[in-house]
């Protein structure tokens, strides 16, 4: 039986038990090549229910807004499974509302090539799950650090680069709507009382918006690049990430959506964390 | 903001930067106090604004007084261990490790933005953090990165 099938016999057995009340996955979108989430209620449903290298959005966005509708199973790659355990971190999820279905990932396709994200994935497979549909993939090996030319550019340089992408930001805020991290009730962007974030697309106002959707996600991306694939614009949003995932595993020893049990990096705190920066 | 976008400059026509500082309540604004009734003379560059603790400063106040027009800000609070609330600065510290890593990866110059612990009782290091910040924006020249109206 192939893993598909596997997830869809599963899934009917969950709906027919009353297991849950929900299966939360991917069906095949409008256009080829691309993947939508799939919210199945009733057995009969469960055929839709689809999973390849179409399947880039991360799932555990949807959990916080679909929670109220009773237990949930959702399907979960490497990735999706880590942004679950950041919710259960921070406390946005429980985990008993969940059945996880994890399934192991070769790699989203984006245009038709692997994803830039998951050219650096280390967590194919789930990091939590309750049954693992499909066998577990092999784990490939990480591509060298993906900010290595950026950094060996001039400071000026470098905020020319990140200047003349993040110009091009129209502030649609797809970053924001696709990230499992942004579940705020009023996003820091939204607030107009007081008005932290300039509503323009100005140069400054974009770099403002992209700094501290950066600052945000430190110590809670996973890197699953569900924000740069759903940027309208193509603005390299990993760049951001990825730097500061890689500020908080080398100053704190934490990498985000491994353990339940550790509190985000950010809302923690080692007396002898590095200081060398303060006078 | 046409005025606060143009560069400070003394009679002599020398730059004199604008910083914006965040002082803590229970160590660094008394320290600075301290500085005041010490009568220790210091450049007259910083705008102080008092906060509970340095851990009430968001990163974003940070980046909003750089886009106003600030050309430095400084953010100052009690010594490791010494927090009125215990750990407010341990939490803070993490946020300024990642914010400081950030600008720097960003290519805002760093000095920019400076960090410092200073005590209630360290009038005289107060004076001396404010003298080599003031020096070392003023190296550094206007502000002209993230402020907004001078980039399109």
């Amino acid at each position: 039986m192939s893993r598909e099938d596997q997830l869809r016999k599963r899934a009917k057995e969950l709906l027919a038990n009353k297991e849950v009340a929900m299966v939360l996955g991917y069906r095949a979108g409008k256009r080829p090549g691309r993947a939508t989430p799939a919210f199945v209620t009733r057995p009969e449903d469960a055929d839709i229910l689809i999973f390849d290298d179409r399947c880039g959005m991360n799932l555990a966005a949807y959990l916080p807004r679909v929670k109220h509708r009773g237990r949930i199973a959702v399907v979960a790659k490497g990735c999706d499974s880590r942004s679950i355990v950041t919710l259960l971190k921070e406390r946005q999820v429980d985990r008993s509302q969940f059945f996880i279905l994890g399934v192991g990932c070769e790699g989203v396709k984006e245009n038709g090539r692997l994803s830039d994200s998951c050219t650096t994935c280390a967590y194919p497979n789930p990091v939590i799950c309750d049954e693992m549909v499909g066998e577990k993939v092999a784990e490939r090996e990480p591509a060298p650090d993906p900010l290595a030319d950026f950094e060996k550019l001039s400071s000026d340089q470098r905020w020319q680069v990140l200047m003349d992408d993040v110009s091009r930001c129209i502030r649609c805020y797809a970053c924001r709507q696709v990230c499992p991290n942004c579940y705020c009730p009023t996003c820091f962007v939204d607030a107009n009382s007081p008005q932290w974030v300039g509503k323009t697309t100005a140069g400054s106002d974009n770099m403002m918006f992209h700094l501290m959707r950066a600052m945000h996600m430190a110590g809670r991306c996973v890197e699953c690049g569900a924000c740069s694939r759903g940027c309208p614009m193509g603005i390299d949003l990993m760049k951001f990430n990825r730097k500061v995932a890689r500020v908080v595993r080398e100053r704190f020893g934490a990498v985000a959506g491994l353990d339940p049990d550790q509190p985000p990096a950010l809302a923690a705190f080692d007396p002898n964390d590095k200081q060398e920066f303060i006078r | 903001m046409p005025e606060a976008a143009a560069a400070d400059t003394t009679a002599g026509g020398a730059f004199e930067p604008k910083i914006v500082a965040f002082l803590c309540n229970w160590c660094s604004y008394a320290g600075a106090d301290l500085a005041g009734i010490s009568r220790i003379q210091y450049p007259p560059s910083i705008r102080v604004i008092r906060v509970p603790c340095s851990g009430r400063v968001d990163p974003f106040y940070i980046l909003k007084a750089l886009q106003k027009g600030a050309d430095g800000v400084l953010v100052s609070g009690c010594h490791p261990g010494d927090c009125h609330y215990l750990t407010g600065n341990y939490v803070a510290r993490r946020r300024f490790a990642v914010l400081n890593d950030l600008l720097e990866f960003a290519g805002i110059d760093p000095g920019r933005v400076s960090f410092s612990w200073v005590s209630a009782a360290e009038g005289e290091r107060f004076a001396e953090v404010v003298r080599d910040v003031t020096e070392q924006v003023r190296q550094l020249g206007p502000n002209k990165k993230l402020l907004k109206d001078t980039i399109a």
